[in-house]
């Protein structure tokens, strides 16, 4: 098989990936495209990191397998567990807004299977196409409507123990 | 024009919660909005019921509390000037999670939630502003609250002395 082959292969399965990923069913086969433009395939292994807080957040992992933990940055103390994040789901927002840094620090907590995306370049995409900016920001709101409220249930409930 | 709407249209224009939003798109939303004020301590929602719009707080201030029996209202959040308040009419099952309550007397102008969801899907553009702020505003509180459990986790981690 030449080099040309093997890049329109790798270019399919990627696409198939993408499509096949619950956060993003429904979306026409042009969006899925242009999600496929700014994709890469990523693995992680047991323990890796896959950021830390304060470093530069310009990008976000849809979670194909495996588990992800998402835990305070801060090294001078056992890190505190804030959340974690499963097969089907998003990891990491902090690419959206200024000054786009990430918060907290996120660690493969298994073998981990993940499509990134480069977020600087999507954000610009769904500008220029707002059926796919709608169609994304909407599927995002849903995600963190949901951990924004599980987060605040939290809360009362550690408040409540204090 | 009533002059009501195209004073709406300009309290909405002058939301930070909006700024930058087309005079069209402002036009749209005007339709569906109508000024409201609250007292100190008035239930603006309660958890439970349907929720079927959000609101933009002008001035004043307003909590967001879950409550818990033997413990009477916390306070999870607080809502201020320039901030947009309630989500839980975007989406599936449209009722509300936390009760809102204004510690303070409070100016917003209320969006009826039921409109735009209707107009969501015709809108596109409309609705990618929406959704886009809405995701910016909501990743912050979601660091907040985040940001609070970590110290709630420790300070609770912390030896207690001894009685």
């Amino acid at each position: 098989m030449n080099e040309a082959n093997a890049r329109c292969d790798e270019r399919t399965q990627l696409e198939q990936r993408v499509a096949a990923h619950p956060f993003l069913i429904g979306l026409s086969r042009h969006h899925i495209r242009l999600l496929a433009d700014c994709a890469l395939l990523t693995d992680f292994s047991a323990g890796q990191s896959i950021f830390r807080a304060g470093e530069t957040a310009n990008r976000f992992y849809l979670i194909e397998a495996g588990h992800v933990v998402l835990e305070s940055g801060d090294d001078s103390a056992k890190p505190i567990k804030i959340d974690i994040i499963g097969p089907g789901d998003l990891l990491g927002w902090s690419w959206i807004f200024p000054p786009y840094k990430w918060h907290f620090s996120a660690r493969a907590v298994e073998p981990t299977k993940a499509i990134f995306f480069y977020g600087t370049i999507l954000r610009e995409y769904c500008d220029k196409d707002p059926i796919l900016g709608y169609e994304l920001f909407k599927r995002m709101s849903e995600v963190m409507i949901k951990r924004l409220q599980r987060a605040r249930a939290q809360l009362i409930e550690s408040m409540t123990k204090a | 024009m009533s002059a009501g709407k195209a004073n709406i249209e300009q309290r909405l224009g002058g939301h930070p919660f909006l700024k930058g939003v087309d005079a069209r798109h402002l036009k749209v939303l005007a339709q569906s909005a109508i000024p409201t004020q609250f007292e100190k301590d008035q239930l603006i929602f309660k958890a439970g019921e349907p929720a079927n719009g959000f609101y933009l707080i002008e001035s004043g201030k307003v909590e967001l509390q879950g409550s818990v029996l033997e413990h009477g209202p916390i306070a999870t959040d607080v809502v201020g000037p320039g901030e947009p308040l309630g989500w839980s009419w975007l989406f599936p099952p449209y009722l509300w999670h936390f009760d809102a309550r204004a510690v303070e007397p409070t100016s917003a102008v209320c969006l009826s939630g039921i409109a735009l969801r209707q107009h969501r899907d015709e809108d596109p553009e409309l609705s990618h502003e929406l959704f886009k702020r809405t995701c910016a505003v909501m990743a912050h509180r979601l660091q907040s609250a985040r940001r609070k459990l970590v110290f709630q986790g420790k300070s609770q981690s912390q030896p207690r002395p001894q009685s």
